[in-house]
């Protein structure tokens, strides 16, 4: 308290006319400096601060960024996985056979093969009968309540548009339910049949060979 | 005087006052930010802080070509809080919570009133799932029905991509563990242990930059690749679902192996079950029973016999023997022949040919029992195979001094003595190459999340049978099929085959009764054998003779020689007379 009790009696003392003088010289000498020191510091400690606002800001949008790409990654990968269930339930070999059934081809269980080099027949080649099962026998015990994906169902649908067998009679992939009253009495003939109702063989020629885009 | 000291007492009071002030401020400071400092930081981070379930991919178990037989999907489980289950405005138009419910149900082929109920059942709890388990693309349509109180929570769930095809084998994935089959055996490759990432996030659910304090890394599981040929698998199995089921079999099971290296292609049980829908499968097909259910035999164990003997210089194929029409053990213990009871001027090679018990009696005389009971252990009888399945029975050799008379002539057409389907696929293995049994393999290796390869230790090959022995005995199966009576069946025009049919008693409580197990085992191409097939039928009713089992096994040997492009004979066979 004694400090502030004595401070106005000590400020004259230290600051006579001369002193003020020698500041008045001084700051007339150096004053274009001095201001230029502060306006300098004051825009580097700005400088530094809007830097930094505008790193800080960087990095939250990365934020974002990294956010946003996250759940794109996981989207592709879901996607991937969609794809790849649908893939493996295209490759499933009951569905092949069932396609393949559904497209009028039979099991040949009779190897023969063409020797290149000289063109000579491996084996006893003998034709597979049109009668012959393409028929997929239920494997399980129990009741098989799983039906393939919509994918198989709709691919199935294409070849059948494509070669003409009837979808809907036929449908192999159909739910269950609605087999007994759609099917006809003999499920998978109708494709043997259709071939032989055919003048031409189905793709056109003497080797068989499917239609490509 | 009294003034001024009044103004100083004042003066004096307010600085108490600010000290005082200051000192409470001061400490609440130094409480808040040294003495609590630690404690107040977790509590706010903890505000901020959420933690997420980074899942791992337990490994996919895949056959020899790469195809996914059990993998893992994601999926999501669907489920609301039924206190602000409600109307909703979408699109400015107000959806009632039937409506809603009746959408969900609608793309998860679902029961609407069951998604009621299932809300309706308790409406202060704060939690009830609707529908478990939906696919990513369902989950993205119920999304867009932008739904308030909806919530799907991600899940991983194995699927099994081909179905029942090789369920016996992978097995399947419980609730909380594996339960069966490569899926239990191979757990420690296959297992995934899932991560932790502990990071702040602001009001928005964006993670805030820097703040990841801690991550457990998830750790996705090993691959596991099997020697199956799923797409043979699957034609096996679609063969044993016919003829079986044309027999009135309880089941059936078949295996074909690679000759050259034990590999198995295929091993299939029929009837099987679905591992994606489990629950209701009955119990007793869920498993493999060619690795755990052992039976005796029969017939088929002749070859084996008849190269024991070969190989221990007790006969040759050409050797002439003498099958009595009854042969008598001792006293009162007769072996007769399944048909016919003339006395036969045979060969070794007709005694194999005609399956004649009487004329392999004789010759299995000529063996001591401590000698045949080493052949036969050595056959990989009486021990589980390399493959050491789960739950795999080891069968049953009788140790030596168990072999009463009796047996001793029986084991040679395999009664008294057990066997499952594979251990009698890696003897016919053996008769195949050259008397060398090469130790079955069904796992091939794990590929460790970093892509390392670690293949399963390759067992040692045994040599059991001489070449010759092997050869001779393969001579003679080849007469089976061509000159047998099964010829029509089991021809396959171009290619060379041999094969030995078995039909097996099934001993009972009460002796041997009625109920029999067919089957045929065999290889081609005979002069240089590739492949190994063995094909069974348990308990055939419409047909009880091994011949039954012929047409299955001739589908799948000539779908193996097609599937694998194996050449068409051209060696025309040098087959050793049958009688003489």
């Amino acid at each position: 308290m004694t400090a502030f009790a004595y401070a106005p009696a000590s400020s004259p003392r230290r600051s006579g006319p001369s002193a003020v003088r020698s500041t008045r010289q001084a700051t007339s000498a150096s004053a274009v400096p001095k201001l230029r020191y502060i306006v300098v510091l004051l825009a580097g400690i700005f400088a530094i601060l809007g830097g930094q606002l505008l790193l800080s800001i960087a990095v939250s949008g990365g934020a974002y960024e990294i956010a946003s790409l996250k759940s794109d990654v996981r989207s592709s990968e879901q996607q991937l996985q969609i794809v790849g269930e649908e893939i493996s339930a295209l490759v499933a070999p009951d569905t092949l056979a069932t396609l393949a059934g559904s497209m009028g081809m039979v099991p040949d269980n009779n190897p023969a093969y063409l020797r290149v080099s000289d063109g000579a027949v491996m084996g006893e080649a003998i034709p597979a009968s049109a009668s012959a099962s393409a028929q997929v026998y239920p494997v399980t015990a129990g009741t098989e309540t799983i039906l393939p994906p919509a994918i198989v169902d709709d691919v199935f649908l294409t070849i059948s548009a494509a070669t003409g067998v009837e979808a809907s009679a036929s449908d192999p992939f159909s739910a269950p339910a609605d087999a007994p009253t759609v099917k006809p009495a003999t499920p998978v003939v109708s494709p043997a049949v259709s071939q032989a109702e055919k003048p031409t063989p189905r793709f056109g020629g003497s080797i068989p060979s499917p239609i490509t885009h | 005087m009294a003034h001024q000291r009044l103004a100083s007492r004042r003066i004096g009071a307010a600085l108490v006052v600010v000290f005082l002030v200051a000192g409470l401020l001061v400490t609440r400071l130094v409480d808040v930010q040294v003495v609590r400092a630690a404690e107040l930081r977790e509590e706010s981070a903890n505000i901020r802080t959420t933690s997420e379930v980074m899942w791992a991919s337990r490994g996919s178990i895949v056959d020899s070509f790469g195809n996914d037989l059990a993998t893992d999907v994601d999926r999501y489980d669907v489920s609301a809080d039924p206190r602000k289950v409600g109307e909703f405005r979408r699109d400015g138009a107000v959806i009632s919570e039937s409506v809603a419910m009746a959408e969900i149900a609608a793309i998860t082929e679902s029961n609407p009133d069951e998604l009621l109920y299932a809300v309706n059942q308790d409406r202060e709890a704060h939690f009830t799932y609707l529908v478990k388990s939906v696919s990513p693309e369902d989950r993205e349509a119920l999304r867009a029905l932008q739904i308030p109180w909806l919530q799907m929570d991600l899940i991983r769930e194995r699927t099994y991509p081909f179905g029942p095809v090789t369920a016996n084998l992978t097995g399947m994935l419980g609730r909380d563990e594996p339960l069966a089959g490569v899926e239990r055996t191979y757990n420690t490759c296959l297992q995934a242990i899932n991560g932790v990432a502990t990071y702040q996030r602001g009001a928005d659910g964006v993670r805030l930059p820097g703040t990841t304090t801690q991550v457990k890394d998830p750790v996705h599981g090993g691959e596991v690749t099997l020697t199956i040929d799923s797409d043979l698998q699957w034609y096996v199995l679609q063969t044993l679902a016919e003829h079986g089921g044309n027999l009135g079999a309880q089941y059936g099971s078949a295996m074909v192996v690679r000759v050259s290296d034990g590999h198995i292609l295929a091993a299939v049980d029929w009837p099987t079950f679905d591992p994606n829908d489990f629950a209701e499968a009955p119990v007793e097909f869920m498993g493999a029973r060619s690795f755990s259910s052992p039976y005796e035999p029969g017939s088929i164990m002749k070859s084996i016999g008849i190269a024991m003997l070969i190989d221990g210089g007790y006969t040759f194929s050409e050797d002439r023997i003498v099958a009595p029409g009854i042969y008598q053990v001792y006293p009162g213990r007769f072996i007769k022949n399944f048909l016919g009871a003339d006395t036969r001027q045979l060969t070794t090679a007709g005694v194999l040919h005609n399956s004649s018990n009487t004329g392999i009696s004789v010759l299995s005389d000529r063996m001591p029992k401590a000698e045949a009971t080493r052949y036969f252990r050595d056959f990989g009888f009486g021990e589980v195979t390399a493959v050491d399945f789960l739950g795999e029975s080891s069968g049953q050799v009788l140790p030596i001094d168990q072999v009463d008379t009796m047996t001793r002539y029986n084991q040679f057409f395999g009664q008294g003595i057990s066997v499952t389907a594979a251990q009698m696929a890696s003897a016919y293995q053996t008769l195949a190459n050259d008397g060398v049994r090469v130790p079955l393999r069904l796992v091939d290796g794990c590929t460790t999340k970093d892509g390392v390869f670690v293949p399963e230790p390759v067992g040692e090959p045994v040599p059991v049978v001489s070449a010759s022995a092997a050869n001779q005995t393969v001579r003679i199966m080849e007469t089976i099929v061509s000159q047998g009576p099964l010829r029509p069946i089991l021809e396959i025009p171009g290619y060379r085959i041999a094969a030995k049919t078995g039909t097996a008693e099934i001993a009972t409580s009460s002796g041997y009764g009625d109920d029999r197990v067919i089957s045929l085992a065999g290889m081609a191409p005979a002069e240089n054998p590739e492949y190994v097939v063995l094909v069974s039928f348990y308990k055939p009713q419409s047909s009880r003779v091994s011949s039954a089992a012929a047409p299955a096994f001739h589908e799948v040997l000539s779908h193996v020689l097609k599937h694998y492009r194996v050449a068409p004979s051209t060696q025309p066979a040098v087959l050793p007379p049958l009688t003489w």
